[in-house]
């Protein structure tokens, strides 16, 4: 009967499935799949595994390990994303590097379709991450935290966190995912911190400090009078700049407000 | 000191100003320096560089470009700030300009500063003021993100060399191709203080490489390069001498990039073109970009591109291909055993694929479908490469036969080129090389 486990969709609770998927099923049919996004199977054995650090640390340290720093770094990014399989891919693929001579070569095995997957996920992950590192919008609250808003579709906050602890060292800023409810806390000189299932205070979060609006308006001005009008190109700028991004961003806010009346 | 009849402007209005002013300068990159954050103050770059924000004509917004002041002394015929022009003037002053970049960088608007200025009262005295603001910039406010500044022709060599110790990348604009159009256009300015300050960046660079080798900690002299950029369209240069003055540039000058910038009528003024039916030549800008890219990437020589006789740039299709059409004697090649630099020069193959299609072939025979998953665009390919003795399809090596299928794949041109092409027509001789051997009309 083939064994199903299931978790839940954060990197500590995929680890930990993964872990006890290799412990116990390695050799048979078995399956990963993630709490709330089953589909429910005839002829399966379902096991519902518990988010554990102890075991999430072990596997991380096995992984890379047998398949090297380069393979960890796409299977944690794989992880990361919005697909319902990228569990199962990524228990498929580390059953696959048992089966090549040298294992650490892995992810060059693109023909088998797990491992395409992994890969393939791990690039939209780490191109998302990027695309926010770059527009990423902070507003200063009262007190001087900075403070963002975003809605990826992956969990994209751990790859970003380092980049912005290394330019502001001395901020205090803290970053919001409101697709997955969790926070990326940055206190000044210190390392970030990851909270999960908290609600941003909405009265703290709209109270702007006084100079943030005429800086907001500064950059608008920016924005609006450094475009050549002879050379607008509206396509251009949505290729590189698509439309789900420009929600925090103040130069692009006047339009959404406009559009909103219009509907 | 100049007396002004004119209210104190605020903040808003300088930056709306002065960043109008700046708009025609195209170079926006931030990349060429790795460096992180020391800890102690604000900023860090990465070598790729980062874009923040698009504008509405679609280029990318990385740096805070602005000028300091939009005064100038000089008279250049397209320029918005000629003297001669009644224009609403503003300047920055030092403080001002770090307030707005270091508030910009903290909320991640921008990667950096991009610093360029009229020439106030003289070469000397506007070199000092940037420089006095770099200063500022890197000392008091403690900013280590990007900067990218001006050098003024003209200026003292040891002010340009102690702002090349603030900025990251330094650029002394060409203007205009040729002598004789800057003799013309732009009275004040000539050839050789343009090159003076070039030169001298180079030198400079080059003992810096030597020192940093030395001592590891030896402060880093515009670590990212120095670039320039010229105005297309405006004089009536060919693209063959435009081409040489770029490749000149980058053997001799070590230029990291050349910038080439459509020319867009601001100025109603006799010496100039008349644009305003056609537009800017985005196209032949395009055709620009794409030959800068074969001579830096692809190992092209500009006299293998064009010639004397045929001095412009095809308006139908890229200069690879019609490079490869000139010399058809050399295709088809065989995938599996052409070294690199031949792959390169095939259209349809860039150095990501080629250096794949190098690897790959090392453990088996590489065929036709293993080369779409490599990357190569196979139907530009199809027609000059085989792949174990075979061709894709029957083709023949027929130089109407390949224009004529070429012509029909379409390409990709960047939004906005692709409307301009029956415009563009006129501003061509109508002898681009394949014109001439009579293939297309």
């Amino acid at each position: 009967m083939k064994q199903i486990y299931i978790c839940n969709d954060t990197i500590t609770g995929i680890y930990s499935a993964l872990y006890d998927a290799w412990k116990e099923s390695r050799d048979r049919e078995a399956g990963i799949e993630l709490k709330g996004r089953t589909q429910q199977q005839l002829f399966c054995e379902y096991t519902v595994v518990e988010e554990n650090q102890k075991k999430a640390i072990q596997l991380e340290r096995m992984v890379k390990k047998h398949l090297g720093y380069n393979a960890y770094w796409d299977i944690y990014h794989a992880l990361l994303s919005n697909d319902d399989r990228k569990a199962d891919a990524v228990f498929c693929t580390i059953r696959e590097a048992r089966k090549i001579k040298d294992s650490r070569r892995i992810m060059e095995h693109l023909s088998n379709p797990d491992v395409a997957k992994v890969f393939e996920l791990s690039r939209s992950v780490s191109n998302e991450a990027h695309l926010y590192q770059e527009f990423i919008r902070f507003r200063e609250l009262e007190g001087g935290v900075l403070f963002s808003e975003i809605s990826p579709k992956a969990q994209v906050l751990t790859c970003i966190a380092d980049h912005f602890s290394d330019r502001f060292p001395l901020e205090n800023w803290m970053i919001y995912d409101m697709t997955h409810k969790a926070f990326l806390v940055h206190r000044a000189k210190k390392q970030w911190v990851l909270i999960w299932g908290e609600e941003p205070d909405r009265r703290a979060a709209e109270s702007i400090s006084d100079k943030e609006k005429e800086y907001e308006l500064l950059w608008k001005g920016f924005f609006d009078s450094i475009a050549i009008e002879e050379r607008k190109n509206p396509r251009l700028q949505r290729t590189h700049l698509p439309l789900r991004y420009r929600d925090g961003m103040p130069e692009f806010a006047e339009k959404v407000v406009k559009t909103r009346k219009q509907v | 000191m100049k007396e002004r009849i004119q209210a104190e402007m605020t903040l808003y209005e300088k930056l709306e100003i002065l960043s109008d002013a700046a708009k025609y300068d195209v170079a926006c990159t931030s990349s060429g320096v790795d460096r992180r954050g020391d800890g102690t103050g604000i900023g860090n770059c990465s070598r790729a560089g980062i874009c923040h924000s698009f504008a509405a004509d679609g280029r990318c917004i990385s740096l805070l470009k602005i000028l300091f002041t939009n005064e100038c002394i000089y008279d250049c015929r397209y320029c918005v700030n000629r003297s001669s022009n009644d224009v609403p003037r503003a300047s920055f002053t030092p403080d001002e300009v770090c307030t707005l970049t270091m508030e910009f960088y903290r909320r991640n608007y921008i990667e950096g500063l991009f610093l360029s200025s009229g020439i106030l009262k003289s070469p000397d005295y506007t070199m000092e003021l940037l420089y006095a603001t770099l200063y500022r910039l890197r000392h008091v406010c403690n900013f280590q993100g990007y900067i990218h500044v001006k050098a003024i022709p003209g200026a003292d060599q040891r002010l340009i060399q102690m702002t090349g110790y603030l900025a990251d990348r330094m650029s002394v604009n060409m203007e205009l191709p040729t002598a004789e159009g800057l003799r013309l256009l732009a009275p004040h300015k000539s050839r050789k203080n343009i090159l003076a300050p070039m030169r001298f960046v180079q030198e400079k660079s080059r003992e810096n490489r030597q020192e940093i080798a030395l001592y590891h900690s030896a402060p880093r002299f515009v670590p990212a390069g120095q670039s320039t950029q010229m105005i297309i369209g405006a004089t009536p240069e060919t693209d063959y001498q435009i081409l040489n003055v770029a490749e000149a540039l980058y053997k001799k000058f070590d230029l990291k990039r050349v910038f080439y910038s459509a020319f867009i009528p601001v100025n109603n003024d006799l010496a100039l073109p008349d644009l305003r039916e056609k537009g800017p030549p985005l196209l032949r800008e395009h055709r620009l970009y794409q030959a800068d890219w074969l001579l830096r990437f692809y190992h092209f020589e500009a006299s293998e591109l064009l010639d004397e006789a045929h001095p412009n740039f095809n308006v139908l299709l890229d200069p690879k291909c019609c490079w490869a059409l000139n010399h058809l004697d050399i295709f088809p090649v065989e995938v599996n055993q052409a070294d690199y630099y031949t792959l390169l020069r095939v259209p349809g193959i860039g150095c990501k694929s080629a250096a794949r299609i190098v690897k790959a072939r090392r453990t088996g025979n590489l065929r036709f479908e293993d080369l779409k998953k490599i990357g190569v665009v196979l139907k530009r390919a199809l027609y000059f490469i085989t792949c174990g003795g075979r061709m894709m399809y029957r083709t023949r090596i027929d130089q109407d036969y390949i224009t004529r299928n070429l012509l029909n794949t379409r390409e990709r041109l960047p939004e906005g080129a692709d409307g301009m092409t029956y415009r563009q027509l006129s501003l061509f001789d109508g002898e681009g090389k394949l014109c001439a051997g009579g293939s297309v009309k």
